[in-house]
Formats: structure tokens, sequence, C-alpha cells
């Protein structure tokens, strides 16, 4: 990797965006799915892909899924594991609109409001969107596991290094 | 080790959020309980939360029997949708009193129909709970004799019933 990039990618205000933005974007949209459960439950039941029985289990447990690993990630706690948390939802986000933009079924997203446009082109958009969120997670996840040093520049002088030895 | 403290981290995390989230919708006024009805055969679905407007028991279910009621005459029928699809067409004779405007629309509604008169409340069908909103509205207003013909206009259009304009 160039070492620029290595630099970039490491520093500790780019660690800290990423964080910020992924687990700003969680919390908020978990708000009104976790203010108003019976909405979102209608919204999980418009998907037309969870089986009745888990459609309010849903409902009462995914909005806090989003409020605590997205709190996590901003206040820097188990970042590893909120960010693998928050991109098994993403993934699952990516699989059900993926499926509902194959069938061409409309839908309301639900994400960050409900009565969200449900049509294909702005499912396209929500599909970026999520392509997006989760490539910050796997951003933190590599950060966070793979480079296990605290600070910014330690991280990015032991790549340098690295590079050198190598 | 790594996995093993990630798996560590996982666990509390995971369980802590699990264990809020049942809790806060416990507590919460509206709180739903883990399984709703989401089965259309039954009639309009719903999550059953605490501030629930379905009223199984208003329900007519059998497009037949609102069929009925409509050609007897002396029911009014009222589209509980939005405006613009009210106005792009609706059951031959309906008023629109949508739920959210309903203040806006009762005075009116009041004048033309006494409270004694029987209400049938209709949206797109099964998966619209507006219709069960709306009567229940209605009767807080007095509305002593109040249905909800829950296939809604969806189906009486598919059956070539009246309609306007």
């Amino acid at each position: 990797m160039n070492p620029e990039l290595e630099r970039l990618v490491c520093h500790r205000w780019v660690r800290l965006v990423v964080r910020w933005i992924l687990g700003g974007s969680f919390v908020y949209a978990s708000f009104h799915k976790i203010v108003d459960p019976a909405g979102f439950a209608k919204i999980v039941y418009g998907y037309y892909l969870f089986p009745d029985y888990s459609i309010n289990l849903i409902a009462i447990i995914v909005p806090f899924l989003e409020f605590f690993p997205g709190l996590a990630l901003i206040f820097g706690i188990y970042l590893r594991s909120a960010a693998i948390i928050i991109n098994s939802m993403l993934l699952s986000f990516i699989v059900i609109l993926s499926i509902n933009i194959a069938r061409g079924h409309e839908f309301d997203c639900g994400c960050f409001s409900f009565g969200e446009a449900g049509h294909t082109s702005a499912a396209v958009q929500l599909l970026v969107r999520d392509i997006f969120l989760f490539v910050l997670g796997v951003h933190v996840i590599l950060i966070e596991t793979y480079i296990p040093w605290k600070s910014a520049d330690s991280c990015a002088n032991r790549l340098l290094k690295n590079n050198a030895r190598l | 080790m790594l996995y093993k403290d990630i798996a560590k981290e996982l666990f509390i995390l995971l369980t802590f959020s699990v264990g809020v989230a049942f809790a806060v919708n416990h507590f919460s006024p509206g709180g739903i309980p883990f399984f709703g009805e989401w089965d259309v055969s039954k009639g309009v679905i719903t999550a059953k939360s605490r501030d629930d407007v379905v009223v199984r028991e208003l329900e007519i279910k059998d497009i037949l029997e609102a069929k009925e009621i409509y050609d007897i005459g002396n029911a009014v029928f009222v589209d509980a949708r939005s405006r613009d699809d009210y106005e792009k067409a609706h059951i031959a004779g309906a008023v629109s009193i949508p739920p959210y405007k309903f203040y806006e629309y009762i005075i009116e509604f009041e004048a033309l129909c006494p409270v004694s008169v029987p209400v049938v409340t209709y949206c797109s069908g099964r998966e619209c709970e507006d219709g069960h909103m709306l009567a229940q509205y209605l009767i807080e207003a007095g509305y002593s004799d109040v249905r909800v013909f829950i296939d809604g206009c969806s189906v009486w259009f598919e059956r070539g019933f009246p309609i306007e304009p």
C-alpha cells in the first residue's frame, strides 16, 4: 500500500471521523424506530421477507442494535465489536435491498424515517449508501483489529517500518 | 486471544442492547408485544401496540356484506385515504375524511350526517389501518354505528362495484 495512503488511513482524525459518521448515522437511524416500534414493525412487514412471528421481535430489538453499537463507536468503546454488529446489520440490509430491487418490489426503507421513497431508483441509492457505510465499518474493524497501536502516528510509523523491512 | 476478546465484547454489547430493548419496550407507552397480527386473512395487520387502533369487532371481512350494506343505502361510506387518492377514484357516494386531517373535515361531516347514521370506513385494504383510525375518531365524535370495511377500495374496484368519478 502507498505509505501516504497508509498514513491517511491510520490517521487519528480520519479514524475518529469514520467512527463518528458511522456511529452517528446509526444512532440517528435508531431514534424514530425506538419511539414508534409499531410503525417500524409495519415497515419490516412491508419487506415481505420475514415470517410473521419474527416481525415484532425484529422491531423491538433492531433499533437498539443500532443505537448502542452506534453510541459505542462515537465514544470509542468496544470498537471492533460495535463495528462487527453494525456491519452485520448493514450486510443484512444490503441483501434485503438487493432482493427487493431484483424482484421489483416497492417498499418503505424506514432507515432514517418512515415513509422514505421505496421505488426502485431510491432503493439503488439506499444500496449505495449502505455499501458506503459498510466500507467505513470495514475500516474500523481492520484498523482496530489488525493494527493494534493506539496512536495514529505510531500506527503509520509501524506500517512504514514494515514496508521498509520488506 | 484476539478472537476471545472480540467474542467477549460482542457478548456484552449484544446482551446489553437486547436487554435494554426488551426493558424499554416493556415500559414504553408505545410498546408492542412479542408477536403481532400479520396474517391478512384474519383482518387488518397490526403490531398490537398499546395504542393500537385496530378493533376486530368493527371489521367487515366479507366484501359481499359490505356491498349489501351499500345497497341498502342507509349507511355513509367514508374514505380514509389521502385526498389525492380519493379524488382519483373512490366508492360511489363515499365522502373523504383522511384521519390525519380529521378535525378539518369533521365539522362539515357532522352537519351532513347526524351521529345516528351508520358509517362504514375504508382505506386501501388489509395492510392499511387508517380505516380503523378513522373509525375510532368517529366513535369519539359520538357516532355509535361505525364499521370498518377492511378489504377497502382495492377489492371493491377489482369486483367492478360502483365507483366515482
